[in-house]
């Protein structure tokens, strides 16, 4: 029954007899140079879309499948787009099919041509059947709008979607539509919405939705609820009113099974649908607050748990897998489900579901164990729940020597999840046991997982240093050097109990046999070093002998670790007579090195002795002083790159546990005498507020407001290029309103970058995470059109971008465009996409030039107001949490503080301070912590910088940003202090906060 | 959402590819040809998903064909959980789609092709490489699932069967 053309056939057959991937690309070189001749010959003259004519209908399907085909095998296509195109705009509809199809897979939205598809894809969207007609041309064009949408929904270029979105709107909701149009609709419209976030008005939409969620149609439905998991996750609030009809169609389907006998899959009535319902329900995690099973009433949320019960209790395994399977993804829905409503779930529930999965993670069945691991690390993180998850303690021990690695992993970070003080030796002794023979590629994330418990949760900090030996000792090569450094930070950091001791005699020992781990020799160095004199007067562990142990590897290890021992030889000699003539031949050799490091260290050690007092020397040579403790560790920091912001291991770990904290307290009172938490505490503004520094607020707007360059270089600029027209610019008296509508723009969605009486420049612009969509227009409000009209904008390092605007607009530096003409009162648009990749503090340049019909050439250089705090997004902290964060940020690279005073005249009360706080959360996008301070006149507030730029594992890269701002009324002055961990950020959040709070009075 | 869907014979060739999610080439064919060769070198015993690059793969053997789902939590998502999660103490919701949901998509998927061709083969995927991609487009639309009746699913492409032979073929 094959209706695939000959030739195609014959092609896919010849690659499929191709026996090597030369022979392969080979044939598909030869194939592509031949269709690109067919498209376009030379000879014959194309058609205005630049289509091949003469192509017949036939050929030119063959050989847009052909283009298909090569791109599914993984060859970049670069032409044929004008025949894609051909095809979408004829009339056939056997034509049109395959020409949305390739359309979808062949292209991007973003690619220029999609714009002249456009008109053909409206008119194909809006072919509504006419009702009372035959029957037979109904159907087909339904068939075409369903064409137009699934191609649509899977491209989505910016310019179809401005086009488009309202037709689609409309025939999502028409009555008109038929089904099969409706579900495309509902996910063409999810597409729509993803790239554009504010497309559609929560509100206003909602009653919509809830109608078409009444509709009997399964396919519908399914669609549907897509579409409404995709806007609620954006504005749950919006949709909230939806939850009753969800629960309705949900518990139809699960209680009474009601569903046509189509949509039955396997006896289950469509697991897809109630997959994504409980998704949706998920979104809400206090909808059940206060109820309880079995209670009374007849209500949604009653009805909600009923449903709920009913999918825990009465799953069951049965002899079709598939049947067994569907019902199981319903069940680990449900379970995600009241993982979502943590403590406010029926406590009962919350241990069924537990109980559940205990039972779960001890199948045979992989999937099921594989999925129940996961799903109790997610359930085990609920206050409350860790105990239930601590029983199966042994039945995850037994996974993790499974023979897979996808439910190794699973049980690695489930054992994670649930270890803590009481099971942590038991846990961590596995795990090391298990290192011996666990495969490369888990044995790294292990190492570091076991030296985070090991740290956090040790009662006893020498079965820590043992651990760690142990790591090195099974798997050196995996121990990172943030993990011995760690080992050297937390010795030198505790004094108490014998730790320091105990660590250098064990640390001897561990380095006297000649083979060791360099990793080893490492930490024995530096430890050795530090604390060596505690041991050296045991038995054999001399000072001698301990230079002895440690200079028998030097010949085996890298420059690196020679560098340390050097150090340490050092301190040896300087403590024990008899060392010195056995280091200084060492030192007298490796000062010809030709590593740097070592040949610098070992000369000045040797001379240090001639050139410096005694007492310098001892001072040089002293024990290292403690080590700064930063709230996150390198370890956490390295889990975190590892493993994304979300992740439940890194919101574990970086909590500190009772042990730890009060270890902490007991080496403060140690190191420091009596505690110093007071002075830890950020000072009032009083200390310094009296006495603002010199710079004026004024400095600082300029450093991010600077809308305007001077405008004599654009003079020098167009002299050097000849040209005899004169240039204007900006006039001065301009400056200061353009800087005050920058730095409003700054911190609200839209309005007027620059006016004059000839040009209007309006910007609306609107972000989601890392990504951003600025929409320029330029409006000539002169009598006469604007001609040559040009727009350039440069794109920085930091930012990717993509533009689009009306035809000649943009100027891209490539050619001499002649630009365009924007006649009067009316608007040329430019649309700009953004991803951020690294933090910044300035802003984009953007410059304008254009000629009045009078032969005026203006040209004005501005600045788009993308700044940092666009990309960022609000994070709510409690005080508690706040301040522990704050103070791990201290330091100078990662602090930025400034002081302004404020005009006089101007009165710093409640209401500015009102003011200033919506400036945080509205302008800025900060969350607002309140209660940090107990005073009115402070504002905290925390956010995370968004990032597109993905690291080594392809996690995005954030930087989390924290901001205080503090008033002093009495002296009518503020101080704005960011702290982050990059200093470019806390740099131009500051700026930015500075401006508008200026900006505020 | 579903980022992209593969079919791929048991020598690792890929017969048939869908993505949802622009990629470009030279990453594109990276990332392919990893997970293909990871879903390859899997026992029947082992459980069907796994985890690349912060894809989860789910993928389903039927005699010498495979079929592979690679699946990545919703971008708006993963954002609403950071924002919530981070003020009820850090509990992330990851909205990740539903694994044995897929997995029995898969086999929706393939009940259909069969429905349509008989037990389907790679020789039908290679050969009739346009309808299994209509069929797709009917089951699959911008990554997410949108018809698992398998009598809608087909009528469009019974339809576009009588449209060609009215129009003496659609390819003669």
């Amino acid at each position: 029954m094959s209706t695939q053309a000959r030739g195609l056939n014959n092609f896919i057959s010849d690659l499929r007899n191709a026996k090597s991937r030369e022979e392969e690309s080979d044939r598909v070189e030869v194939e592509l140079a031949k269709i690109r001749k067919k498209f376009n010959p030379g000879d014959a003259k194309l058609a205005p879309d630049g289509s091949n004519p003469s192509l017949s209908s036939y050929q030119r399907k063959k050989y847009v499948w052909k283009l298909v085909y090569i791109h599914v095998l993984g060859y970049e296509v670069d032409f044929g787009h004008a025949e894609v195109l051909a095809l979408v705009r004829s009339k056939k509809y056997s034509e049109k099919t395959v020409g949305y199809v390739a359309l979808s897979l062949l292209l991007r939205g973003s690619d220029p041509v999609m714009g002249s598809v456009v008109n053909t894809m409206k008119a194909d969207l809006t072919t509504a059947p006419v009702p009372g007609k035959k029957k037979k041309g109904a159907v087909k064009n339904d068939a075409v709008q369903c064409l137009a949408l699934c191609s649509l929904a899977n491209i989505s270029g910016l310019e179809l979607i401005q086009a488009l979105h309202v037709e689609v709107q409309h025939v999502l909701v028409s009555k008109g539509s038929t089904e099969p149009v409706k579900k495309k609709a509902a996910l063409c419209l999810l597409r729509l919405t993803r790239t554009s976030p504010n497309l559609l008005s929560g509100r206003e939409f909602a009653p919509h939705l809830g109608q078409l969620l009444e509709d009997p149609h399964l396919g519908v439905l399914t669609s549907v609820t897509s579409l409404l998991n995709g806007l609620a996750s954006q504005h749950p609030a919006d949709y909230e009113i939806l939850i009753p009809h969800a629960v309705h169609v949900l518990s139809v389907l699960v209680m009474k099974k009601a569903c046509a006998r189509e949509y039955l899959y396997y006896r289950t009535p469509s697991p897809w649908l109630q997959i994504k319902l409980l998704k949706f329900l998920q979104l809400y995690p206090n909808a059940v607050e206060g109820h309880d099973i079995g209670m009374e009433g007849t209500g949604y949320v009653a009805q909600l748990i009923n449903v709920v019960s009913k999918v825990l209790m009465e799953t069951d395994v049965s002899d079709s897998i598939n049947k067994s399977n569907a019902d199981h993804a319903i069940l680990f829905e449900a379970v995600n489900l009241i993982v979502a409503w943590g403590t406010t779930c029926p406590a009962a529930m919350r241990e069924g579901a537990m109980k559940l999965l205990g039972k779960f993670i001890s199948v045979r069945e992989p999937n099921i164990r594989y999925l129940g691991l996961m799903t109790m690390a997610k359930l085990a993180q609920i206050e409350g729940s860790v105990e239930g998850a601590k029983k199966h303690q042994a039945t995850v021990l037994v996974s993790l020597k499974d023979a897979d690695i996808s439910v190794r992993r699973r049980a690695l970070d489930l054992l994670f999840v649930i270890c803590d003080t009481d099971n942590a030796e038991r846990i961590v002794d596995e795990l090391v046991a298990h290192l011996v023979v666990a495969d490369a590629s888990i044995r790294e994330e292990m190492v570091l997982k076991i030296a985070i418990l090991a740290e956090k949760y040790a009662t006893d900090l020498r079965w820590y240093v043992d651990t760690i030996l142990k790591l090195i000792s099974i798997s050196g090569d995996y121990v990172s050097d943030s993990i011995w450094h760690r080992v050297v930070q937390i010795v030198t950091n505790h004094p108490q109990g014998d730790l320091q001791g105990y660590a250098a005699g064990t640390l001897f020992v561990a380095v006297s046999p000649h083979r060791c781990h360099e990793t080893t020799v490492c930490v024995a160095a530096y430890v050795l070093g530090e604390f060596g004199f505690l041991i050296a007067e045991r038995p054999g562990m001399s000072g001698e002998e301990q230079f002895n142990v440690l200079h028998q590897h030097w010949f085996n290890v890298s420059t690196t670790t020679r560098a340390i021992l050097t150090s340490t030889y050092a301190k040896l000699a300087n403590l024990y007579e008899e060392c010195r003539p056995l280091v200084a031949p060492v030192f007298a050799k490796s000062k010809n090195s030709s590593d740097v490091e070592v040949q610098q260290r070992c000369a000045e050690y040797a001379s240090m002795r001639e050139a410096f007092s005694p007492d310098a020397v001892e001072d040089l040579l002293r024990e290292m002083p403690p080590f700064e403790d930063k709230r996150r560790s390198a370890l956490e920091l390295r889990l975190l790159e590892k493993e994304g912001e979300d992740s439940a291991a890194v919101t574990k770990a970086s909590t500190p546990t009772a042990v730890e904290q009060q270890r902490a307290l007991q080496s403060a009172q140690m190191l420091n005498g009596p505690s110093m938490e007071e002075e830890n505490e950020v000072g009032p503004l009083d200390e310094q507020g009296g006495e603002p520094e010199g710079e004026g607020g004024d400095g600082v707007g300029q450093e991010q407001a600077r809308g305007e360059e001077p405008p004599e270089d654009t003079k020098e600029e167009s002299m050097e290029n000849g040209s005899a027209t004169p240039v204007v610019g900006i006039p001065k008296e301009l400056i200061p309103a353009m800087r005050k509508a920058f730095s409003n723009l700054c911190t609200s969605p839209s309005g007027v970058l620059f006016e004059n009486s000839l040009l209007q420049v309006g910007v609306k612009h609107e972000y989601v995470g890392a990504q951003g969509r600025i929409s320029v227009f330029f409006g000539n409000l002169h009598s006469s059109p604007l001609q040559n009209f040009k727009v350039k904008v440069d794109q920085p390092d930091h930012l990717r971008m993509q533009m689009q605007g009306t035809q000649d607009l943009l100027d891209d530096g490539e050619y001499d465009s002649p630009g365009c003409t924007v006649a009067t009162k009316t608007q040329a648009k430019l649309l700009i996409l953004v991803e951020v990749t690294a933090p910044f503090d300035d802003a984009p340049p953007m410059r304008i030039s254009f000629d009045t019909e009078e032969g005026e050439r203006h040209d004005y250089p501005l600045r788009l107001p993308l700044v940092a705090t666009c990309f960022m997004e609000p994070v709510n902290l409690d005080p508690g949490a706040f301040m522990q964060r704050w103070k791990s940020l201290e330091g100078p690279e990662r602090e930025c503080q400034e002081v302004m005073r404020l005009p006089s005249g101007s009165v710093i009360d409640e209401a500015y301070m009102e003011r200033v706080s919506k400036i945080i959360v509205d302008g800025l996008k900060f969350g607002w912590c309140q209660g940090v301070d107990p005073t009115p006149w402070t504002v905290s507030g925390a956010a995370t910088f968004r990032t597109g730029a993905a690291d080594a594992n392809g996690n995005n890269i954030n930087v989390g940003c924290l901001v205080r701002v503090e008033a002093n009324p009495k002296a009518n002055a503020f101080r704005v202090t960011t702290r982050t961990l990059h200093p470019l950020c806390s740099k131009a959040i500051k700026n930015v906060s500075l401006v508008s709070i200026k900006l505020a009075m | 959402m579903i980022s992209f869907i593969l079919m791929v014979n048991k020598q690792g060739q890929t017969r048939l590819s869908s993505y949802y999610e622009w990629m470009n080439m030279e990453e594109r064919v990276a990332l392919e040809s990893e997970i293909i060769r990871k879903c390859l070198s899997r026992s029947e015993l082992q459980c069907s998903f796994l985890e690349y690059r912060g894809f989860k793969v789910i993928y389903r053997r039927y005699a010498s064909l495979f079929f592979i789902v690679g699946t990545k939590a919703d971008f708006d998502v993963r954002k609403s959980a950071l924002a919530s999660g981070a003020k009820k103490g850090d509990k992330g919701v990851e909205n990740h789609e539903n694994e044995l949901g897929l997995l029995e998509f898969i086999h929706s998927l393939v009940e259909t092709m069969d429905r349509w061709a008989g037990s389907i083969c790679e020789l039908d995927i290679m050969y009739q490489l346009e309808q299994v991609h209509f069929l797709l487009d009917e089951m699959v639309q911008n990554g997410y699932v949108v018809e698992t009746n398998k009598s809608n699913v087909l009528r469009p492409i019974d339809l576009i069967e009588r449209e060609s032979k009215k129009n003496e073929g659609m390819f003669r």
